[in-house]
């Protein structure tokens, strides 16, 4: 596989119901044996997307090719595209075995029992099942239903699996261990996985390629850093939820907002005019310290301890929250008193802004 | 969303699911009862109709005593049977919807009133025969009693036999959807109505009643469909003395006569029609269910 | 009124109510062992005795008093019944199945099948005959006039059955057996059936039940030969002897021996799923 064919490709891809556009002219094209990550906020349609795109549902206009082929009025079962559940949807009927096997036995290919044995045998080895093949799925934990799913689902060998919030059923410690098993599995197999999720750390830890989806179109796609360092707008800045947002207005290379004014290098175009600064770009000091930019003053709410880096919240004037991430590897964090005004600053080079004056 | 299955194919996998089964009832349903409304208007001689269309049967059923009589029979049965299974049924659906703590117990209770419907129909309405009659056993167990000194001999084979043949044939219809509504009562409301005060009387009218009268009404289109259609509870129990417009329709078919028949189905039709709309107009049941 | 006071009151109500409901079949069991030949279907019992029951299966000595013609009529009743079940449970899995997606006309569509239970068996009797008589110019039998109409009448409970069964399940089972490769027919036969099978079993056991017991559309519709129903209804017009009381007796037992097989052979479908997984895994 050294050339780089798409695996799939979307061309003005559009699904409504009724009044509720779920889909909005989507063109969309991902590169062979990757982890795409599709993030997007709930009802951004991103489940129809892979509903379309598996043949549960069909684009009321668009086209869409998989594998170079033009599969938009092919039935689900000849697509040979994975799928796998939020909720798992385990056939409860059989054992953890027949299940894997599902697809083997009822699919349109003759496969030998014997290879099914073997192929079955191997999926639950690499999913890590061993023991449990006799169970039913009512028997098995949300973990282990998980592993079935993935496992029902790979064994067909497909090119393409797409995972509807795979880990959104589990529980927040398994969900970390799944995260990287995901990526484990899908770089030992020949497959690109396109994964679903509304979260943005899980978008940005898990994706080789990574798509925001908003109001049923694509915003932005690219790499987790040029995500998470240019966010193509606001409304990205937003969902990633990692920036301190504040409207005001944008003239002659100058952002006027709650912090005063703040000086612009270059600026994104955008529907509206917006200075965002990274909850790790912000500090706090107190008054009369020495500022690296613009000044916001606000009062110390509370913070929150991670780990690896303390959160803490700070409310302004106008009751807007700001946050500011402190990665210990830094230091110890400030000591804070609650109800106290301190002044919040940053260096305006790392300020990404946004306004209907920048050029497109 | 879950629920529906979206299908690979749209139209036509949904239209041949259900050809067979509209294709079955428009010829075996819908035809036949446009069957009836055509044959009323055929000319009927002694052992034979023809189709040239005629109102004779209609002139006929007005002016015949015996059969605008039926007419008034059956609604005077269905009013009174309609009225004993409410007033019976609804304590009985209050205690077992409502009043009972246990799921447990009221799904026995309720289990209990469906029991019967597995014996065959009309042996239900034959057991009635050695319970009413003159040697009966009501009447042995009141003569027992002393309380009266002859069997009641209107027991059987009356219109009171017949009444109450079909009470206790079609109560359990009224009671199952009443009891239905009740269960779903919120228990919280009745709890919080009574802390401010209000008597059972209060609250039963106040809340209860109108909660469960979608299940009234429902009960009370079952009832009234099986009653209006009967014709073998009066048939065996009346001794042929309560002559119901299902009745007339059994007679007339056994002479041949089509027309009349149809004319008295066409009658049915109408008046089924009507009660159903006006128990529909009461309560929008597709909201409330 | 009180309720302290109410909810007693109502139990001691409930208690006469279901004696009431079982009051007639108590009296008719007892009088099953009245003695025979000469005991009348009345009290007192002159003295009790099995003869009714022998009187059934033609055990007894030749008396006055004919046995009842139940044996062939049993059997068309059973044959029509399972005809009736086969092809109502049939049809309403199909509509069921259909009503899963919204389409248009799906409100006349219910109603048309709904109104196959709500048209009293008189009108649709009435209506099928004369449709068999005077249109078609087919003869009425039981199995054929009386079996459309039978599944006429069933057909609606099977669907609504079918309905409620089909509205808790989660379709996603079957998207993800498509997307393993599986066609559309087989997902329904090897996913969809076994999930929705205890459903299906009660659809088959009303639509039997019903078919079993149905008088009014088979009286009209079935031609000559008897059906079980109306052979207890050709009773009626004569003299009633203790016999049939018995058979009542007995028609109860086979209903309940029924509604056993229905209970076994249900708690059986929710073992069979686990039993035959690990079986095949054997193979």
């Amino acid at each position: 596989m050294g050339h780089t064919e798409s695996i799939f490709r979307l061309d003005n891809v559009s699904r409504q119901f009724g009044e509720l556009i779920a889909l909005n002219d989507i063109s969309f094209e991902a590169a062979q044996n990757e982890y795409i990550s599709l993030l997007g906020p709930s009802g951004s349609g991103k489940t129809t997307l892979l509903r379309v795109m598996a043949g549960f549902e069909k684009p009321d206009t668009g086209r869409i090719h998989f594998l170079g082929q033009d599969i938009t009025d092919l039935p689900a079962h000849k697509r040979g595209i994975g799928f796998v559940f939020q909720n798992f949807a385990l056939f409860p009927h059989l054992s953890v075995f027949e299940n894997i096997a599902f697809g083997l036995r009822n699919g349109i290919e003759d496969v030998a029992g014997t290879e099914i044995d073997t192929r079955v045998r191997d999926m639950v080895g690499l999913v890590g099942l061993e023991g449990l093949e006799d169970r039913v799925p009512d028997q098995i934990s949300g973990g282990q239903k998980q592993r079935v799913a993935l496992a029902r689902t790979l064994v067909m060998q497909p090119k393409l699996v797409l995972l509807d919030e795979p880990l959104g059923a589990l529980d927040a410690n398994l969900r970390s261990r799944m995260q990287t098993e995901l990526r484990h599995i899908r770089e030992r197999l020949d497959v690109t996985f396109l994964h679903v999720t509304g979260s943005e750390t899980e978008a940005l830890a898990m994706g080789d390629t990574v798509a925001v989806l908003d109001q049923g179109r694509i915003i932005q796609s690219g790499t987790p850093e040029q995500i998470h360092d240019t966010p193509a707008s606001s409304d990205v800045a937003l969902f990633l939820n990692r920036f301190n947002l504040f409207d005001g207005t944008l003239s002659d290379n100058t952002f006027r907002g709650p912090f005063g004014s703040a000086p612009v290098q270059n600026a994104r175009h955008n529907d509206t005019d917006v200075y965002a600064i990274r909850y790790d770009r912000t500090k706090a000091f107190r008054k009369g310290d020495a500022l690296p930019g613009p000044a916001l003053p606000a009062r110390y709410l509370a913070s929150e301890y991670l780990g690896s880096s303390v959160i803490s919240f700070f409310e302004t004037a106008d009751h807007k929250q700001v946050e500011v991430d402190h990665h210990l590897s830094f230091g110890d964090p400030g000591e804070y008193e609650v109800g106290q005004d301190y002044i919040l600053s940053w260096d305006p080079e790392h300020a990404i802004v946004f306004g209907r004056e920048a050029a497109a | 969303m879950s629920t529906t299955a979206p299908s690979t194919e749209r139209n036509g996998y949904t239209s041949w699911l259900l050809a067979p089964g509209v294709f079955w009832m428009i010829l075996f349903l819908v035809a036949p009862i446009m069957m009836i409304v055509y044959v009323s208007f055929w000319t009927q001689t002694t052992f034979a109709i023809n189709s040239t269309l005629t109102l004779d049967s209609w002139k006929n059923f007005f002016s015949s005593e015996a059969y605008v009589g039926a007419l008034w029979t059956t609604l005077r049965l269905w009013l009174i049977v309609l009225a004993l299974t409410f007033i019976i049924g609804y304590p009985a659906a209050l205690f077992v919807g409502l009043l009972v703590k246990s799921k447990t117990v009221s799904t026995v209770l309720l289990v209990l009133c469906v029991i019967p419907f597995w014996t065959s129909f009309l042996i239900r309405v034959l057991a009635w025969r050695p319970m009413l009659g003159k040697e009966g056993a009501i009447n042995i167990i009141l003569q027992e009693l002393g309380l009266i000194d002859s069997p009641i001999e209107v027991l059987l084979f009356s219109e009171l036999s017949v009444i109450i043949g079909m009470t206790q044939i079609y109560v359990v219809f009224m009671v199952g959807p009443i009891a239905f509504m009740l269960g779903r009562i919120d228990r919280n409301i009745i709890e919080a109505a009574r802390d401010l005060g209000a008597g059972f009387g209060r609250i039963f009218w106040k809340i209860i009643f109108p909660l469960s009268l979608p299940g009234v009404v429902v009960g009370a289109i079952f009832v009234s469909v099986m009653v209006l259609g009967e014709f073998a509870t009066s048939g065996a129990l009346s001794g042929r003395k309560v002559n119901l417009l299902g009745n007339i329709i059994v007679t007339q078919v056994g002479s041949l006569k089509w027309a009349m028949a149809s004319v008295v189905g066409v009658i049915l039709t109408i008046l089924l029609g009507i009660v159903v709309a006006g128990f529909l107009r009461i309560v929008d049941l597709k909201s409330e269910l | 009124m009180d309720s302290k006071l109410l909810k007693p009151v109502l139990a001691v109500y409930v208690a006469a109510f279901i004696l009431f409901l079982y009051g007639p079949f108590i009296v008719l069991g007892i009088l099953s062992f009245q003695q025979g030949p000469e005991g009348g279907p009345q009290f007192p019992i002159i003295e009790w005795s099995t003869y009714w029951y022998r009187h059934l299966f033609g055990l007894t000595p030749p008396s006055r008093i004919a046995p009842l013609p139940v044996g062939e009529a049993l059997l068309r009743s059973l044959t029509l019944a399972f005809m009736t079940m086969v092809t109502a449970t049939v049809l309403g899995v199909m509509a069921a199945q259909a009503f899963r997606r919204r389409f248009k006309g799906a409100g006349i569509v219910f109603y048309l099948i709904v109104l196959g239970m709500m048209v009293p068996g008189v009108l649709t009797g009435l209506g099928t005959s004369l449709l068999a008589n005077n249109v078609v110019g087919v003869e009425r039998h039981w199995w054929t006039t009386a079996f459309v109409a039978h599944v006429v009448y069933t057909f609606p409970f099977a669907f609504l059955v079918m309905l409620a069964i089909l509205n808790r399940f989660d379709g996603s089972v079957e998207e993800a057996a498509w997307s393993l490769g599986v066609s559309p027919a087989r997902t329904f036969r090897k996913v969809t059936f076994p999930l929705i099978f205890p459903g299906v079993l009660s659809a088959m056991l009303f639509a039997f039940t019903l078919s079993f017991d149905e008088f009014p559309r088979t009286l009209f519709a079935s031609g000559r030969d008897q059906t079980l129903p109306l052979a207890i209804y050709g009773t009626f017009s004569v003299e009633i002897h203790p016999n049939i009381f018995a058979f009542g007796v007995m028609t109860t037992l086979f209903s309940f021996s029924l509604l056993a097989i229905y209970g076994i052979l249900m708690g059986l479908s929710v073992r069979r799923a686990k039993k035959i997984a690990m079986q095949e895994d054997i193979s």
